[in-house]
């Protein structure tokens, strides 16, 4: 019969036995379903952030082209933008505000001072509303302000109020209702404040060294391509130090943040559809164990091992053909749910739709995950021999499938990692989470096989009922495995994320608040560190008080190749995409741990300039001690030869420098220093306090405030988590509730049994209970293993944070398994529980 | 004996089969050494208490089951080295069997049931042939009726319809009334008996009732997997 003929006939056969409907597949359909609709759901959720950041790239970017750096522009840089459309210019930097009234309530503050361009697209919205420029103005006296709520309740102050930055006095005239660009400058510590370029000017803060921001924004006024403007810029400007975005990828952190995060929850929705893989094949399976007869049937009349396994693939894929559509349905409205009731909680741009691309993937996945999971008991189906019509018992069908079809459903699986990886933006990690699944996969499957070992070698208990609940937990076709390794899988997953959660937690809140300083106070010009040092010195708790030069500049060469077009790894690629700090020293600080090189240049030495650097940064770009590396300072390039190599332990909070120079050249640069101090508690205030009101130019960020902020943002990472592995546990849920349906007949009969031979009904619950409690400890605990293996793996490699051990995290995977099955296995026993044994008897 | 002339005189040719077969307990010999030859058109009957191996002999026959050692050569062909698909083609071509437990496939239709040997074959006409054989066991009124809608003797019909719809050269039966009461069970056998002179098939069948076996045109006789006495009939 040809390949063709073999099909229809398939087709046909197919159909014929779908026309019962689809009883035996709920919970095929529900796992795949569920899965499907998870990974379709992630995927259309990012497609629609990405989008709307790429449609609304000019309003968010605030233009065409965005040129940012330490300095101001020239004027021929200027006549340069001027030359491609309007511009308007801002400068940004940290500061705090303060009440007039009190020199001790202040607040740190995103300081931002926009000229009369600006915004040149997008609107500002303002309340009361009036134009920006109207609220900015200036008068003799003072210039005006708009602010975010946050400041008005920081200070208890409101509109109409002044308050001081710096030297300068300003009115609040507005509140800031919305800003075009915002998202644009990412995590902030103030809320944010606009002023005028003349307010700045009268605010004093422009002192020599600031770490001030400058920025332009272009406008085209004529047909051009922001690739275009980049090659002339790089033309007209060879040493330009600009850091260059443009609207097609206005904030490149907010994309790369979507794409890891939707890479991640794609990873968590694929868990899920693995583990909903798992109730597939185990209902797979029990749909073709009550085919048997019919398998079987038709091979006597002639029907191949071939017909036999298209005949039912063909079923199983017209099912999953259903799951993908209905997955896919569900999947694709996810982000019209999400914009209905979190849309104005959102503060990245989305355009919610309907995307053909993550709907296309998951329906990759959904096939995939299917075919792989089916493909194993349909091998043993093709398997089933005729003379199964005559006996089994002498013989039973024990077959696992020629090779062929075992290499097949392996196939199905690599090809859903390798769809993972090369679809990732962070491929590794993509090989780490699958890896640590399949880990996991095979760790808790051990488990399990470990138990039922060790529960089948136990003694014979006395309990009846003990010994029925244990003897039902490992009888053959028990499905103790199954519901082990996929009920395991989400509660593992669970317990990691809350594990690491805990471990992140203690960081922040414990272990760094200890290893870092209390102060970092910002903009210190040099006549001020030793009365600064004396003021914070007079506090009791106060030590370490530790004061450095601080310079920004941008690596651009490294040896003699332009930093952009030199093989760096990605892991080291930071540290040449931006401006980094850069100090100064003549002797050694003392904490520098030098590991290559010599220890530290002369405290005399006068030469070309010198650099200790970063021993991991030194690998990942090629360099060893000798060679040159040219960064850009306030707009001049300086070479610097490479002395020695430091191990920079980043995690201590304090002042880090990637590179350190040797004095001479670069202490000419006009710089301010950065100071840091630690303290206690009790001394908190009263330094923020005094600090404060001595140095109005300083700005002082308190790390304990930070760390709160940071903290909160990890929260809601956190709990976006969360929700996702509790998309895996439903599917672990469906497998459970698929086990104990396929089990329902064999449950009935026994129970039949039992109450005729004269068990109670609480004798059976009590039986029930046992057998679920049981297997739900036994998934929670084996889970909590994976997970702390997990989590500790995480937290030792990956983050190199100290692990903790939550308690209640542990608690919860344990009891949630326990609770969760029992309660889930006494629900699909009720009906045994009621079973009439006389009418069962009499229609068995 | 000359092999070639007994071939092609012969329908079923059995040469020293053994059948073992594996399980928890050890391997059980099923099969002893059983030799038998059947003549085109012949009706054997195969008597024996159970656990006698006459039904383990049948699907060695009828290409259900690979023997252990021996030859076994049916409708001219040799099985011996045939594999599992070889053997599926051999039986859809050659052979049609009549179960005890009827075997209808439950999610398809009289007609659809008595039609899948010649679909398997890719037989255009196997539904007007199913409609057919239907009629000729007088089923022509319930063509669309699923096997949980009929009663056995019924669904003992459409079996028989099924197995001889595609003229096969063998047609065996295991206890094709062991299932029916007395009645329908008579009926059952006068039907099976009239399709397999219609078609000229050989009939090969497992039974423990005399009165059935008297019916053929030999008896063999069966114990601990030997073939122990042959009768002729009465």
């Amino acid at each position: 019969m040809s390949a063709s003929a073999n099909l229809t006939l398939a087709f046909r056969f197919a159909r014929r036995e779908l026309r019962s409907g689809l009883a035996g597949f709920r919970i095929f359909l529900a796992s795949l379903t569920l899965g499907v609709a998870a990974i379709a759901g992630v995927g259309s959720l990012g497609q629609a952030f990405l989008t709307g950041l790429d449609e609304q790239g000019r309003t968010l970017l605030g233009g065409d082209i965005g040129l940012q750096r330490l300095y101001p522009a020239e004027e021929k840089e200027r006549a340069f933008m001027a030359r491609f459309g309007t511009v308007a210019e801002f400068a940004s930097l940290r500061s705090m505000a303060t009440d007039p009234g009190d020199a001790t309530t202040r607040a740190l503050i995103e300081l931002k001072a926009v000229d009369a361009a600006y915004p040149l697209v997008g609107e500002m919205t303002l309340d009361p509303a009036m134009p920006l420029s109207e609220a900015l103005k200036c008068d003799q006296l003072a210039c005006g302000a708009v602010v975010e709520d946050a400041l008005l309740i920081r200070l208890n102050t409101k509109i109409g109020n002044t308050i001081k930055i710096g030297d300068g006095a300003f009115v609040i005239r507005a509140r800031i209702v919305s800003e075009p660009d915002r998202v644009v400058g990412g995590f902030t510590l103030g809320p944010h404040v606009m002023i005028s370029r003349e307010g700045l000017s009268r605010s004093g803060l422009l002192t020599p060294g600031s770490l001030i921001s400058y920025s332009y924004r272009i406008a085209f006024t004529q047909e051009t391509t922001p690739d275009a403007f980049r090659t002339a810029e790089a033309a007209a400007f060879p040493q330009s130090s600009f850091e260059i975005t443009d609207r097609t990828n206005a904030i490149p952190r907010v994309t790369r943040f979507i794409e890891q995060a939707t890479m991640f929850l794609s990873l968590v929705a694929l868990t899920a559809l693995v583990v909903g893989g798992v109730g597939a094949g185990q209902s797979v399976d029990a749909f073709l164990q009550r085919r048997r007869s019919t398998i079987a049937t038709l091979k006597a009349m002639g029907a191949s091992g071939g017909q036999i396994f298209l005949i039912y693939l063909v079923q199983i894929m017209a099912v999953a053909g259903l799951a993908l559509v209905l997955g896919l349905a569900i999947g694709s409205v996810l982000p019209f749910f999400v914009e209905y009731y979190f849309g104005a909680d959102i503060p990245a741009p989305a355009h919610y739709g309907v995307y053909a691309g993550p709907l296309f993937l998951a329906a990759a996945f959904g096939t995939l995950a299917a075919l792989g999971f089916a493909i194993p008991p349909l091998a043993r189906a093709r398997e089933i021999a005729p003379a199964g019509l005559f006996r089994d018992l002498v013989a039973p069908s024990a077959s696992r499938g020629r090779l062929i079809y075992r290499l097949a459903a392996v196939g199905a699986f690599v090809a859903i990692g390798v769809l993972s990886v090369m679809l990732s933006p962070n491929p590794r990690f993509t090989v780490g989470f699958l890896a640590g699944t399949v880990g996991s996969l095979v760790a808790l499957r051990l488990i399990a096989y470990g138990l039922k070992f060790g529960l089948t070698a136990l003694p014979r208990r006395r309990s009846q009922t003990l010994r029925l609940a244990l003897s039902n937990l490992i009888r053959p076709g028990a499905p103790t495995t199954s519901i082990v390794v996929a009920l395991g899988l989400g509660l593992s997953l669970l317990a990691t994320v809350v594990l690491i959660q805990a471990s992140v937690a203690g960081e922040v809140e414990d272990q760094l608040p200890s290893r870092m300083p209390s102060f970092y106070f910002a903009d210190v010009q040099q006549d001020e560190v030793e009365p600064l040092a004396k003021l914070v010195g007079s506090y009791a708790t106060a030590k370490d008080f530790n004061a450095t030069p601080m310079l920004r500049g941008r690596i651009v060469k490294i040896k003699d190749v332009a930093a952009a077009d030199a093989n760096i790894d990605a892991d080291s690629r930071w540290a040449v995409n931006g401006d980094r700090n850069v100090t100064y020293a003549s002797e050694a600080p003392k904490d520098a741990r030098v590991v290559e090189g010599p220890n530290w240049w002369p405290a005399d030495y006068e030469g070309p300039t010198l650099v200790s650097f970063d021993k991991n940064l030194a690998r990942g770009m090629g360099l060893k001690v000798g060679d040159t590396i040219t960064i850009n300072v306030q707009g001049r390039d300086v070479e610097l030869k490479i002395f020695n190599l430091r191990d920079i332990d980043f995690r201590t909070g304090g002042v880090n420098y990637i590179l350190i120079l040797s004095p001479g050249v670069i202490d000419k640069a006009p710089h301010s220093y950065i100071a840091t101090v630690r303290a206690g508690q009790t001394d908190d205030e009263a330094i923020f306090a005094a600090v404060s009101k001595a140095f109005p130019n300083i700005t002082v960020v308190s790390v304990r405030e930070a760390l709160a902020k940071v903290g909160d943002m990890l929260a809601a990472l956190v709990k976006g988590t969360e929700i996702a592995s509790v998309v895996t546990i439903l599917a672990g849920i469906l497998v459970l509730a698929g086990a104990i349906a396929a089990g329902h007949h064999a449950r009935l009969y026994d129970a039949v049994v039992l109450k005729v031979l004269g068990a109670t009904r609480s004798r059976l619950a009590s039986i029930y209970a046992l057998e679920y409690g049981l297997l739900g400890t036994l998934a929670g605990a084996a889970a909590l293993a994976a997970g702390l293996v997990a989590a500790w793996s995480i937290a030792y490699f990956v983050l190199e944070i100290p692990f903790v051990l939550a308690g209640e995290a542990a608690a919860f995977t344990v009891v949630g398994g326990a609770v969760g099955t029992l309660v889930l296995g006494l629900a699909g026993g009720f009906a045994a529980l009621s079973a009439k044994p006389a009418r069962r008897l009499r229609n068995p | 004996m000359d092999t070639s002339l007994r071939t092609r005189a012969s329908s079923i040719v059995i040469e020293d089969v053994r059948l073992t077969l594996a399980s928890t307990a050890g391997p059980v010999n099923i099969l002893n050494g059983v030799s038998l030859e059947v003549r085109k058109g012949e009706a054997v009957a195969l008597l024996g208490p159970s656990g006698s191996g006459k039904s383990s002999l049948m699907m060695v026959a009828a290409g259900l089951e690979k023997a252990s050692a021996g030859r076994v050569s049916v409708a001219g062909r040799d099985l011996t080295g045939l594999d599992e698909d070889e053997l599926a083609r051999f039986r859809r071509a050659h052979v049609g069997i009549v179960f005890q437990s009827f075997h209808l496939v439950p999610a398809m239709t009289a007609l659809e049931n008595v039609a899948v040997p010649l679909e398997l074959l890719n037989r255009g006409d196997a539904f007007t042939k199913a409609e057919a054989a239907l009629q000729a066991v007088g089923l022509a009124h319930r063509l669309d009726h699923y096997p949980g809608q009929l009663s056995g003797g019924e669904q003992q019909r459409v079996a028989l319809a099924r197995a001889i719809v595609h003229e096969p050269e063998v047609l065996f039966a295991d206890e094709p009334t062991g299932n029916l009461d007395g009645a329908t069970g008579a009926a059952i056998v006068d039907l099976m008996f009239a399709l397999r002179a219609r078609v000229g098939a050989t009939l090969f069948l497992v039974t423990h009732e005399d009165v059935l076996a008297e019916r053929c045109d030999r008896i063999l006789r069966m114990k601990d997997g030997l073939i122990v006495a042959e009768d002729g009939p009465k």
